[in-house]
């Protein structure tokens, strides 16, 4: 019994109270299937607050690749002989099926945003989450820019912060796993990719690796 | 008619990774379903269309407790596929991230999700305030084995300096300096981990399997080795396909693996200490015979024991590599070619297969992974089978406790079996 008690977390404890009702319920997991959709409104309406963590459940992350696949049978085939059984559908980040009260993102989530989360909560104040991206990080630590300096096609501009700008830190573009950033200018990092000769199947793939349900990385595409 | 009375269900699997539930048929010869309902996430589908040097970032996606097995297998079977040949320091890189990652891996097993079975709690947070020191050596230990897979790979869960052909950046030596000092402290806490699981009242019940591992000529395989087995397997990872076969069942997302012509077999670190237990570090065998472990052991609940002794050895490990090395930047630039190819590791929970096809403009074809717990799924079933049918006399609710804490101990991973 302290600040905060566990009542259902199946992955750490046996048992638990599954039907709630809970303070706070943080979601993991994008959504694949209808029965978890169902059990996503359930759980929303035993909540007060209700928050997507990690970007699975934020923006869909790598599972949502599988809806880049235009015909979803024969991906299955790739998988399984017998598809009969399977109910699989596109996969859908959290907010597209429940209202939500904020959002923990990245992939792994990110602890300082949890933690900021836990807090505010407790405090009753509101939750101060990051909201700039990634370049912001990178200018302050001072990081040689991997996009303008090496010419490598970084996602940096249109990728939430919250890692420290950890892949620029070790010479490597960003790839996006945070998430998209809110009103990003997906087109204008996407003219810039065509301009560095990257062809539009690469392009596609930038912004479909993590956040292919988002209408922000929508634009990157098109 | 079926007999509800005569029937145990467990719906959801708790402790352990990913969703599963399972059905027993207490009869004179139960039957026993594994009913693995995690959802598929169909990587093997979409990886199909993706750029070589995306996959490693993809595949640790499979698993948050085991990313860096499913990478360095994925980029393993890349660098074969578009015959890429990478430096030394390249593999003793990978081989420090693998095995830091192992014992990790193992400590949140045996505390977090094993141990509460064993003093009759729901969680760890219920073994509290009574187990504070060994909470405290979890956490203390977890941190310094993710501090050096971290220092390697950028972060522990899901590294960004790991690409086929070599690492992004090369930490600076008075940082590898800094943790090995700190698994130099650790070595006790390591000792301390064996004792606690070595408490564990055990049940007693043997089942004869076949053990399956990596091997290779000097040391303990992790990341490299040829496939052997206690019944005469001894194959090279090529030959994989020629040997193992997988099959869909109707109550799993998961597959079947079996060797072909035989039955189940096991594997993981009971399996791995079985077979390899002389390749153990003096030290860590020391202290198998303090404990009163010795080899062959056919008790599938010992594969926590099993993974304590692995957890203290790994440390040792890491330490001499530690000690006898120092790393410094290289090229990792790579060429694109045509081919395909597959590789082998041992993740904690045991050998992890990935196959990739590449075209000659660096794009998967196919792609094929095969888990650990895939590996194991009819060896858990049939050992649970021959449990519950030696205890049919006993209450349904011990049945139940003891069949849970046998399928925990292969510390199964639903998720990474679905993928
Ligand atoms: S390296 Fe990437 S994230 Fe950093 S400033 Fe440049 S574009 Fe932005
Ligand atoms: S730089 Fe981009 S890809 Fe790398 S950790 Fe940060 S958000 Fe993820």
């Amino acid at each position: 019994m302290g600040a905060v008690d566990i009542t259902y977390c199946q992955m750490l404890q046996s048992g638990g109270i599954e039907e709630g009702p809970f303070d706070v319920a943080l979601i993991e997991g994008a959504i694949t299937e209808e029965w978890q959709a169902e059990q996503l409104k359930k759980v929303r309406s035993v909540s007060k607050f209700l928050v997507p963590i990690g970007s699975c459940a934020v923006c869909g992350g790598i599972p949502a690749i599988k809806n880049t696949s235009k015909k979803a049978k024969e991906m299955e085939q790739k998988v399984y002989k017998d598809i009969s059984n399977l109910t699989s559908l596109e996969t859908r980040p959290i907010d597209q099926i429940v209202k939500v009260d904020g959002y923990v993102k990245g992939c792994p989530m990110g602890e300082r945003d949890l933690t900021e989360l836990v807090i505010s909560l407790l405090l009753n104040k509101q939750p101060d989450f990051l909201e700039y991206c990634v370049c912001v990080e990178c200018k302050l630590k001072n990081n040689i820019c991997v996009l303008v300096a090496y010419n490598e096609p970084c996602m940096g501009p249109v990728t939430n912060a919250g890692c420290n700008a950890l892949c620029p830190s070790n010479n490597r573009a960003c790839y996006s796993c945070w998430g998209p950033i809110r009103d990003s200018n997906a087109k204008a990092l996407a003219n810039q990719f065509t301009k560095m000769k990257l062809s539009s199947d690469d392009i596609f793939r930038k912004f479909t690796e993590f956040g292919q349900p988002t209408k922000e990385f929508e634009a990157g595409v098109k | 008619m079926v007999d509800v009375n005569k029937r145990i269900d467990v719906d959801y699997m708790a402790r352990t990774e990913g969703e599963a539930a399972i059905r027993i048929e207490l009869e004179d010869q139960p039957a026993i379903v594994l009913k693995i309902f995690e959802p598929p996430r169909f990587f093997e589908g979409f990886l199909a269309g993706r750029r070589f040097d995306e996959v490693g970032d993809i595949v640790s996606r499979i698993c948050g407790i085991c990313p860096v097995s499913h990478m360095s297998t994925a980029i393993l079977a890349i660098e074969k596929a578009m015959q890429i040949r990478v430096s030394e320091q390249t593999g003793i890189l990978r081989n420090l991230m693998c095995s830091s990652q192992i014992a990790a891996s193992h400590l949140i097993h045996l505390y977090m999700l094993a141990m509460p079975d064993y003093y009759g709690k729901n969680s760890i947070t219920e073994l509290l305030p009574d187990f504070q020191k060994q909470t405290d050596r979890l956490i203390k230990m977890k941190e310094i084995l993710n501090g050096l897979t971290g220092l390697i790979g950028g972060r522990a869960l899901h590294p960004v300096t790991f690409l086929p052909g070599g690492f992004t950046k090369i930490p600076e030596q008075k940082d590898f300096d800094k943790i090995l000092k700190q698994f130099k402290e650790i070595q006790k806490d390591a000792k301390e981990v064996v004792l606690d699981i070595s408490r564990f009242k055990v049940p007693d019940f043997y089942f004869k399997t076949e053990y399956v591992c990596l091997d290779k000529k000097d040391g303990y395989a992790i990341d490299e080795g040829r496939i052997i087995s206690d019944d005469g397997l001894n194959i090279s990872v090529d030959d994989y396909y020629d040997h193992f076969e997988e099959s869909e069942v109707d109550y799993a997302f998961a597959k079947r693996s079996r060797i072909k012509g035989r039955n189940y077999f096991m594997v993981g670190a009971l399996a791995r200490i079985n077979l390899k237990y002389d390749k153990l570090q003096t030290e860590t065998k020391k202290m198998a015979k303090e404990i009163g472990f010795a080899v062959p052991n056919y008790n599938p609940y010992l594969n926590n024991l099993a993974q304590s002794l692995e957890v203290f050895d790994l440390i040792q490990h890491c330490i001499k590599i530690l000690e006898t090395n120092k790393f410094k930047h290289e090229d990792y630039s790579v060429k694109i070619k045509e081919g395909d190819g597959g590789a082998m590791t041992e993740a904690p929970r045991g050998l992890l297969y990935h196959w990739y096809k590449i075209d000659s403009k660096g794009i998967v074809a196919k792609a094929n992974i095969i888990t650990p717990t895939s590996h194991n799924f009819l060896n858990i079933e049939e050992s649970l089978k021959k449990m519950v049918k030696e205890n049919l006399n006993k209450p349904r609710n011990d049945i139940r406790l003891m069949a849970e804490m046998l399928v925990r101990a292969y510390d199964p991973c639903f998720s990474c079996s679905v993928h």
